[in-house]
Protein backbone atom coordinates (compact mmCIF):
# COMPACT_ATOMS: atom_id res chain seq x y z
CA UNK A 1 0.00 0.00 0.00
CA UNK A 2 3.03 1.92 1.26
CA UNK A 3 4.71 2.10 -2.57
CA UNK A 4 1.60 2.19 -4.55
CA UNK A 5 1.44 6.40 -2.64
CA UNK A 6 5.20 6.85 -2.61
CA UNK A 7 6.53 9.03 -5.72
CA UNK A 8 8.65 7.36 -8.39
CA UNK A 9 12.30 6.85 -7.65
CA UNK A 10 14.25 9.30 -9.57
CA UNK A 11 17.79 7.59 -9.21
CA UNK A 12 18.38 4.09 -8.26
CA UNK A 13 19.25 3.83 -4.28
CA UNK A 14 17.53 7.17 -4.11
CA UNK A 15 14.93 7.64 -1.32
CA UNK A 16 11.39 9.39 -2.42
CA UNK A 17 11.81 13.56 -1.90
CA UNK A 18 9.57 14.15 1.09
CA UNK A 19 7.30 17.14 1.42
CA UNK A 20 8.44 20.32 3.62
CA UNK A 21 5.52 21.51 5.67
CA UNK A 22 5.65 24.63 7.76
CA UNK A 23 5.75 23.11 11.81
CA UNK A 24 2.05 22.34 13.42
CA UNK A 25 0.21 22.52 10.10
CA UNK A 26 -2.05 19.20 9.22
CA UNK A 27 0.43 18.53 6.16
CA UNK A 28 3.05 18.18 8.97
CA UNK A 29 1.75 15.08 10.61
CA UNK A 30 1.35 13.12 7.57
CA UNK A 31 4.02 10.24 7.49
CA UNK A 32 6.45 11.45 5.12
CA UNK A 33 6.37 15.37 5.35
CA UNK A 34 9.56 16.80 6.25
CA UNK A 35 9.01 19.81 9.05
CA UNK A 36 11.03 22.76 7.92
CA UNK A 37 12.30 24.81 11.01
CA UNK A 38 10.35 27.73 12.19
CA UNK A 39 11.55 31.25 10.33
CA UNK A 40 13.65 33.64 11.84
CA UNK A 41 12.46 35.90 13.86
CA UNK A 42 14.67 38.66 12.68
CA UNK A 43 15.71 40.75 15.98
CA UNK A 44 18.60 41.85 15.13
CA UNK A 45 17.37 42.63 11.24
CA UNK A 46 17.31 46.34 9.75
CA UNK A 47 14.04 47.24 9.79
CA UNK A 48 12.72 50.06 7.36
CA UNK A 49 11.85 53.80 8.47
CA UNK A 50 9.93 56.04 6.75
CA UNK A 51 10.62 59.52 5.37
CA UNK A 52 11.85 61.22 8.32
CA UNK A 53 10.81 65.02 9.34
CA UNK A 54 14.10 66.40 8.83
CA UNK A 55 14.36 65.08 5.68
CA UNK A 56 11.43 67.35 4.11
CA UNK A 57 12.80 70.39 6.57
CA UNK A 58 16.50 70.01 4.93
CA UNK A 59 14.94 69.78 1.40
CA UNK A 60 12.51 72.61 1.83
CA UNK A 61 15.90 74.80 3.15
CA UNK A 62 13.67 75.29 7.12
CA UNK A 63 17.54 74.80 8.93
CA UNK A 64 19.15 77.70 9.34
CA UNK A 65 22.23 76.39 7.97
CA UNK A 66 24.41 76.64 4.69
CA UNK A 67 23.55 73.67 2.72
CA UNK A 68 27.16 72.88 1.06
CA UNK A 69 27.91 69.56 0.53
CA UNK A 70 31.97 70.66 -0.03
CA UNK A 71 32.23 70.88 3.78
CA UNK A 72 35.35 71.85 4.89
CA UNK A 73 36.07 69.47 7.84
CA UNK A 74 33.21 68.18 9.58
CA UNK A 75 31.51 71.65 10.39
CA UNK A 76 27.96 72.91 9.74
CA UNK A 77 27.97 76.64 8.86
CA UNK A 78 24.99 77.95 10.92
CA UNK A 79 23.26 80.96 9.20
CA UNK A 80 21.65 82.40 13.23
CA UNK A 81 23.49 81.71 16.52
CA UNK A 82 22.88 78.65 18.14
CA UNK A 83 22.22 80.30 21.41
CA UNK A 84 19.66 82.20 19.68
CA UNK A 85 17.83 78.74 18.34
CA UNK A 86 14.58 77.51 19.75
CA UNK A 87 15.50 74.45 20.80
CA UNK A 88 12.05 73.20 21.46
CA UNK A 89 11.51 73.13 17.81
CA UNK A 90 14.86 72.24 16.41
CA UNK A 91 16.35 69.94 18.42
CA UNK A 92 14.00 67.35 18.54
CA UNK A 93 14.02 67.73 14.53
CA UNK A 94 17.32 67.33 14.31
CA UNK A 95 17.18 64.18 16.20
CA UNK A 96 14.50 62.83 14.27
CA UNK A 97 17.33 62.98 10.96
CA UNK A 98 19.16 60.33 13.16
CA UNK A 99 17.15 57.61 11.24
CA UNK A 100 18.76 58.62 7.95
CA UNK A 101 21.62 56.62 6.48
CA UNK A 102 21.54 58.54 3.31
CA UNK A 103 24.47 61.64 2.50
CA UNK A 104 24.00 64.98 3.05
CA UNK A 105 20.81 64.14 5.60
CA UNK A 106 22.97 61.77 8.04
CA UNK A 107 25.64 64.11 7.97
CA UNK A 108 23.75 67.12 9.01
CA UNK A 109 21.58 65.60 11.32
CA UNK A 110 24.46 64.35 13.21
CA UNK A 111 26.29 67.34 13.37
CA UNK A 112 23.46 69.08 14.04
CA UNK A 113 22.65 67.50 17.10
CA UNK A 114 26.27 67.60 18.33
CA UNK A 115 26.71 71.29 17.69
CA UNK A 116 23.20 71.92 19.44
CA UNK A 117 24.11 69.76 22.43
CA UNK A 118 27.82 71.34 22.34
CA UNK A 119 26.28 74.79 23.31
CA UNK A 120 22.69 74.49 24.22
CA UNK A 121 23.55 74.52 28.27
CA UNK A 122 20.63 75.28 30.23
CA UNK A 123 18.36 74.71 26.90
CA UNK A 124 18.52 71.10 26.74
CA UNK A 125 16.64 69.93 29.56
CA UNK A 126 13.21 70.97 29.03
CA UNK A 127 13.59 69.86 25.92
CA UNK A 128 14.45 66.05 27.23
CA UNK A 129 10.80 64.70 26.68
CA UNK A 130 10.31 65.37 23.00
CA UNK A 131 13.48 63.98 22.58
CA UNK A 132 12.55 60.28 23.41
CA UNK A 133 10.53 59.15 20.56
CA UNK A 134 13.01 60.37 18.07
CA UNK A 135 15.95 58.02 19.70
CA UNK A 136 13.38 55.07 20.27
CA UNK A 137 13.05 55.35 16.53
CA UNK A 138 16.34 55.79 15.70
CA UNK A 139 17.08 52.63 17.96
CA UNK A 140 14.58 50.54 16.21
CA UNK A 141 15.51 51.01 13.27
CA UNK A 142 18.36 48.07 14.11
CA UNK A 143 20.80 49.49 11.49
CA UNK A 144 24.30 49.33 13.35
CA UNK A 145 25.38 52.29 12.06
CA UNK A 146 22.24 54.32 12.93
CA UNK A 147 22.27 52.50 16.59
CA UNK A 148 26.03 53.60 16.99
CA UNK A 149 25.69 56.82 16.10
CA UNK A 150 22.74 57.13 18.11
CA UNK A 151 24.78 55.33 21.38
CA UNK A 152 27.51 58.57 20.58
CA UNK A 153 25.01 61.17 20.99
CA UNK A 154 23.45 59.61 24.28
CA UNK A 155 26.65 59.71 25.65
CA UNK A 156 27.03 63.20 24.70
CA UNK A 157 23.12 64.03 25.98
CA UNK A 158 23.88 62.83 29.62
CA UNK A 159 26.90 65.32 29.76
CA UNK A 160 25.13 67.94 27.68
CA UNK A 161 24.43 69.74 30.97
CA UNK A 162 23.88 68.99 34.08
CA UNK A 163 20.65 67.04 35.32
CA UNK A 164 20.25 65.64 31.98
CA UNK A 165 21.08 62.37 32.94
CA UNK A 166 18.64 62.22 35.30
CA UNK A 167 15.99 63.21 33.36
CA UNK A 168 16.86 60.57 31.53
CA UNK A 169 16.29 57.89 33.76
CA UNK A 170 12.32 58.07 33.55
CA UNK A 171 12.66 56.89 29.65
CA UNK A 172 14.84 54.02 30.77
CA UNK A 173 11.78 51.71 29.52
CA UNK A 174 12.13 53.42 25.81
CA UNK A 175 15.66 53.60 25.03
CA UNK A 176 17.17 50.65 26.85
CA UNK A 177 15.20 47.60 24.97
CA UNK A 178 17.05 47.74 22.08
CA UNK A 179 20.18 48.33 23.32
CA UNK A 180 19.45 44.62 25.49
CA UNK A 181 19.74 43.16 22.08
CA UNK A 182 22.82 44.35 21.05
CA UNK A 183 24.71 44.09 24.21
CA UNK A 184 26.21 41.12 23.64
CA UNK A 185 27.13 41.72 20.20
CA UNK A 186 30.76 41.88 20.05
CA UNK A 187 33.67 40.38 18.23
CA UNK A 188 35.16 37.39 19.16
CA UNK A 189 38.74 37.83 17.05
CA UNK A 190 40.70 35.76 19.11
CA UNK A 191 44.04 37.95 19.32
CA UNK A 192 43.47 39.47 16.15
CA UNK A 193 43.01 43.21 15.69
CA UNK A 194 39.38 44.42 15.71
CA UNK A 195 39.11 47.65 13.93
CA UNK A 196 36.17 48.74 14.54
CA UNK A 197 37.21 49.24 18.71
CA UNK A 198 39.31 52.29 16.79
CA UNK A 199 36.65 53.37 14.86
CA UNK A 200 34.25 53.32 17.98
CA UNK A 201 32.35 51.18 15.88
CA UNK A 202 32.09 47.96 17.88
CA UNK A 203 28.36 48.26 18.80
CA UNK A 204 29.11 46.14 22.27
CA UNK A 205 31.46 47.85 23.57
CA UNK A 206 29.65 51.35 22.89
CA UNK A 207 26.70 49.96 24.52
CA UNK A 208 28.13 49.25 27.41
CA UNK A 209 30.02 52.81 27.50
CA UNK A 210 26.70 54.37 27.47
CA UNK A 211 25.36 52.46 30.07
CA UNK A 212 28.31 53.44 32.23
CA UNK A 213 27.97 56.78 31.20
CA UNK A 214 23.96 56.61 32.09
CA UNK A 215 25.01 55.26 35.55
CA UNK A 216 27.56 57.80 36.59
CA UNK A 217 24.98 60.24 35.51
CA UNK A 218 21.38 59.34 36.39
CA UNK A 219 21.83 59.80 40.04
CA UNK A 220 21.05 57.08 42.63
CA UNK A 221 18.29 55.34 40.97
CA UNK A 222 19.86 54.71 37.72
CA UNK A 223 21.66 51.96 38.37
CA UNK A 224 18.24 49.65 39.89
CA UNK A 225 16.19 51.14 36.61
CA UNK A 226 19.09 49.92 34.49
CA UNK A 227 19.43 46.39 35.89
CA UNK A 228 15.72 45.91 35.24
CA UNK A 229 16.07 46.74 31.82
CA UNK A 230 18.87 45.33 31.11
CA UNK A 231 19.78 41.75 33.85
CA UNK A 232 23.09 41.41 32.46
CA UNK A 233 24.45 44.97 33.30
CA UNK A 234 26.85 45.19 36.26
CA UNK A 235 27.25 48.44 37.92
CA UNK A 236 30.45 50.37 37.67
CA UNK A 237 30.33 52.42 40.40
CA UNK A 238 29.22 49.66 42.81
CA UNK A 239 31.89 47.06 42.15
CA UNK B 1 49.10 102.28 9.64
CA UNK B 2 47.01 99.28 10.77
CA UNK B 3 47.32 97.33 7.45
CA UNK B 4 50.61 97.37 7.91
CA UNK B 5 50.99 95.77 11.35
CA UNK B 6 48.20 93.45 10.16
CA UNK B 7 50.40 92.07 7.81
CA UNK B 8 52.74 89.53 9.18
CA UNK B 9 56.54 89.56 9.33
CA UNK B 10 56.97 85.96 8.72
CA UNK B 11 55.27 82.53 8.23
CA UNK B 12 56.06 78.91 9.42
CA UNK B 13 54.19 75.51 8.82
CA UNK B 14 53.23 73.65 12.40
CA UNK B 15 54.76 70.68 13.28
CA UNK B 16 53.51 69.57 16.20
CA UNK B 17 50.11 70.37 18.13
CA UNK B 18 49.99 72.97 20.90
CA UNK B 19 47.54 75.47 21.89
CA UNK B 20 48.70 77.91 19.43
CA UNK B 21 48.27 75.73 16.42
CA UNK B 22 44.81 74.84 17.56
CA UNK B 23 44.13 78.52 17.78
CA UNK B 24 45.63 79.09 14.21
CA UNK B 25 43.51 76.27 13.13
CA UNK B 26 40.02 77.34 14.60
CA UNK B 27 41.05 80.62 12.48
CA UNK B 28 42.26 79.43 9.05
CA UNK B 29 39.21 76.61 8.78
CA UNK B 30 36.82 80.34 9.19
CA UNK B 31 38.98 82.08 6.41
CA UNK B 32 41.46 83.88 8.46
CA UNK B 33 44.91 84.50 8.97
CA UNK B 34 44.79 84.98 12.69
CA UNK B 35 43.16 86.67 15.20
CA UNK B 36 44.80 90.12 14.01
CA UNK B 37 43.34 89.78 10.56
CA UNK B 38 40.26 88.59 11.96
CA UNK B 39 39.81 92.02 14.35
CA UNK B 40 40.18 93.63 11.10
CA UNK B 41 37.04 92.24 9.89
CA UNK B 42 35.24 92.44 13.21
CA UNK B 43 36.45 95.63 15.03
CA UNK B 44 33.61 95.68 16.93
CA UNK B 45 33.53 91.83 18.27
CA UNK B 46 34.68 90.30 20.89
CA UNK B 47 35.40 86.44 20.14
CA UNK B 48 33.68 83.91 22.04
CA UNK B 49 35.94 81.57 24.14
CA UNK B 50 35.43 78.15 26.24
CA UNK B 51 35.86 79.39 30.02
CA UNK B 52 37.75 76.22 30.93
CA UNK B 53 40.57 76.11 28.49
CA UNK B 54 40.06 79.68 26.55
CA UNK B 55 39.53 77.44 23.29
CA UNK B 56 37.83 80.24 20.70
CA UNK B 57 34.20 78.68 20.70
CA UNK B 58 32.36 80.72 18.17
CA UNK B 59 33.35 82.36 14.71
CA UNK B 60 32.00 84.54 11.87
CA UNK B 61 33.13 83.10 8.90
CA UNK B 62 35.24 85.40 6.47
CA UNK B 63 33.25 84.95 3.04
CA UNK B 64 29.45 85.25 4.07
CA UNK B 65 29.10 85.94 8.06
CA UNK B 66 27.63 82.66 8.61
CA UNK B 67 29.19 81.43 12.29
CA UNK B 68 31.17 78.51 13.13
CA UNK B 69 31.25 76.76 16.50
CA UNK B 70 33.81 74.67 17.81
CA UNK B 71 34.60 71.78 20.56
CA UNK B 72 35.26 72.62 23.88
CA UNK B 73 38.40 70.11 23.47
CA UNK B 74 40.96 69.69 20.97
CA UNK B 75 39.84 69.70 17.20
CA UNK B 76 43.05 70.01 15.01
CA UNK B 77 43.58 65.97 14.29
CA UNK B 78 47.56 64.86 13.85
CA UNK B 79 46.89 64.88 9.98
CA UNK B 80 45.67 68.39 10.02
CA UNK B 81 48.50 69.64 11.54
CA UNK B 82 51.24 70.60 8.64
CA UNK B 83 47.90 72.07 6.83
CA UNK B 84 48.82 75.02 10.04
CA UNK B 85 50.28 78.49 9.20
CA UNK B 86 51.68 80.30 11.91
CA UNK B 87 52.12 83.77 11.45
CA UNK B 88 54.61 86.46 13.06
CA UNK B 89 53.86 89.91 13.38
Amino acid sequence: MATAVAPPLSRKGASPKAATADAFTVKAYTGNAKVSSPPKAGALEPRPYKPTDFRKFYDRGDFPIALEHDTKGNKIAWKVEIEKLDYHHYLPLFFDGLCETAHPYEFFARQGVHDMLEHGGKKILPVIPQLIIPIKNALNTRNVKVICTTLKILQHLVISSELVGEALVPYYRQILPILNIYKMKNLNSGDGIDYSQQKRENIGDLIQETLEAFERHGGEDAFINIKYMIPTYESCILN
Amino acid sequence: MAAVEAKPKSVRRAKYWDENVEEAYRFQLAGYRDEIEYSKFHPQEVIDRWPHNNYIKKLKRRNDGLFYYYNKERECLDKEIHKIKLYTH
